[in-house]
């Protein structure tokens, strides 16, 4: 991978770790970046964008929990083999990133706890769920 | 990450600095504690002290009181272990001189163990600086590049910059934040520099200190600052809900329009203060320069 795909903007509201973490998560997703194909290094990437590595890693280590990234002993990071199975859902469940994290930070600022947020999110998830089945 | 370091373990610390000049108090209980392999970005505005504390923290100035030590020894005796380990940019490099710059940098090379004669020589031609010029014939921009180089020369384990920015092109700069970017990555090279250029301080930093009158009034890791930081924008109508300080509070700005607002500070796992649950009440997350113009401004 060569790290002048990302493109790195300081000053916008999104955290460079960030940027960093969605650029390569849509590059492994439309299969730009193909299962065991080795990313650009912390170093290299730190270097090219003058960024602080430790920010490059940061968002490295949160692709890799995902499991879109797999460390090889020898090799640097590469693009998760098993990424195929893990797809589908995990990748459902990318979409609503954006919206639960601002409803977790809505529920923040409102100083209400999770459980009573988890308990409503549950319940509607249960109606959407009957409005369904109604429909059939 | 509040990891408590002794001031020995960190590469650079002081404890509750106070400095005047004259009468005027220009810091006034600073203590700080550089962790080790982060890079810290200082802001503040023209004359906030920045160049100040940095004199003080590398023993170049006494403080009124308090302590301030450099790799584990006193920053006011600082032994030549410590020192061959130190690079340093001051803010208007002047010394030696009346030195040919090439003259300059062999002479300054032979006191350091691990002087990168390589580096050197690379980094004149790409700065496009001739060996063979007086010192005292460069431009300002021209002379702090030779003390960048100087400086990174060293292979540092600290390395401190005064406003590195202030005389450089935008291509010099590009190319000095890049070599902190990859001696930070390769060396774990500690690095501390004050700038009043943001995106800069964005790019390069993995914390963020702000000097504001003599205090520091936040010190916290860049990537949460988001999270752990925002705005409380508090109309005419609702101050009567406002204490006389609230949890975190960071600064309070009087508006035109009769409206306060407040930048307030919490741990990251931490809920915003009540009064945020207010609906009158407005929450914004503030970018860097957003968040320093409205603490400093």
């Amino acid at each position: 991978m060569d790290p002048e795909v990302l493109a790195i903007q300081p000053g916008a509201p999104e955290p460079i770790y960030r940027q960093i973490g969605e650029q390569l998560r849509r590059l492994i997703c439309s299969g730009r970046l193909a299962p065991g194909e080795e990313i650009a290094s912390v170093r290299e990437v730190a270097g090219v964008h003058a960024i602080n590595p430790m920010t490059v890693s940061r968002a490295y280590s949160q692709l890799e929990a995902e499991g879109l990234l797999e460390r090889r002993r020898g090799k640097g990071m590469v693009v998760a083999e098993t990424r195929r199975r893990l797809l589908s859902e995990d990748r459902r469940l990318e979409q609503l990133d954006t919206g639960l994290r601002e409803l977790a930070r809505h529920a923040h600022e409102l100083g209400l706890p999770g459980r009573l947020v988890l308990e409503r999110l549950q319940r509607l998830l249960e109606n959407e769920d009957e409005r369904e089945s109604d429909l059939r | 990450m509040n990891v408590n370091l002794t001031f020995v373990e960190s590469p650079l610390a002081c404890q509750d600095i106070q400095k005047h000049f004259g009468s005027i108090q220009v810091l006034n209980g600073i203590t700080l504690t550089l962790l080790p392999g982060t890079v810290l970005g200082l802001i503040g505005r023209n004359g906030a002290g920045k160049s100040t504390l940095i004199r003080i923290l590398l023993g170049l100035q006494q403080p009124d009181s308090g302590q301030s030590f450099v790799l584990g020894d006193r920053s006011l005796a600082m032994g030549d272990a410590v020192k061959s380990r130190l690079g340093y940019v001051p803010q208007q490099p002047d010394a030696l001189g009346w030195m040919r710059v090439g003259d300059m940098l062999d002479f300054v090379g032979c006191l350091y163990p691990r002087w990168d004669r390589e580096f050197v020589q690379q980094s004149l031609l790409r700065w496009q600086l001739p060996p063979s010029s007086p010192l005292s014939k460069l431009s300002p921009g021209e002379r702090q590049r030779v003390a960048i180089i100087r400086a990174l020369a060293v292979r540092p384990d600290l390395l401190v910059l005064d406003e590195p920015a202030a005389a450089l092109d935008p291509v010099s700069r590009r190319d000095l934040l890049r070599e902190i970017a990859v001696r930070a990555a390769e060396s774990g090279t500690s690095v501390l520099f004050s700038t009043h250029i943001v995106s800069d301080l964005e790019r390069v930093a993995s914390h963020v200190a702000f000097l504001h009158e003599g205090k520091l009034l936040l010190h916290a890791p860049l990537d949460e600052l988001g999270d752990t930081h925002a705005r409380l924008t508090v109309p005419a109508e609702a101050k009567g809900t406002l204490a006389a300080r609230v949890a975190g509070e960071l600064s309070r700005r009087r508006r035109p329009d009769g409206s306060v607002s407040l930048v307030i500070a919490r741990q990251s796992d931490a809920p915003w203060p009540l009064l945020a649950a207010d609906p009158r009440i407005r929450l914004d997350h503030l970018g860097l320069e957003d968040l320093f113009i409205e603490v400093a401004g």
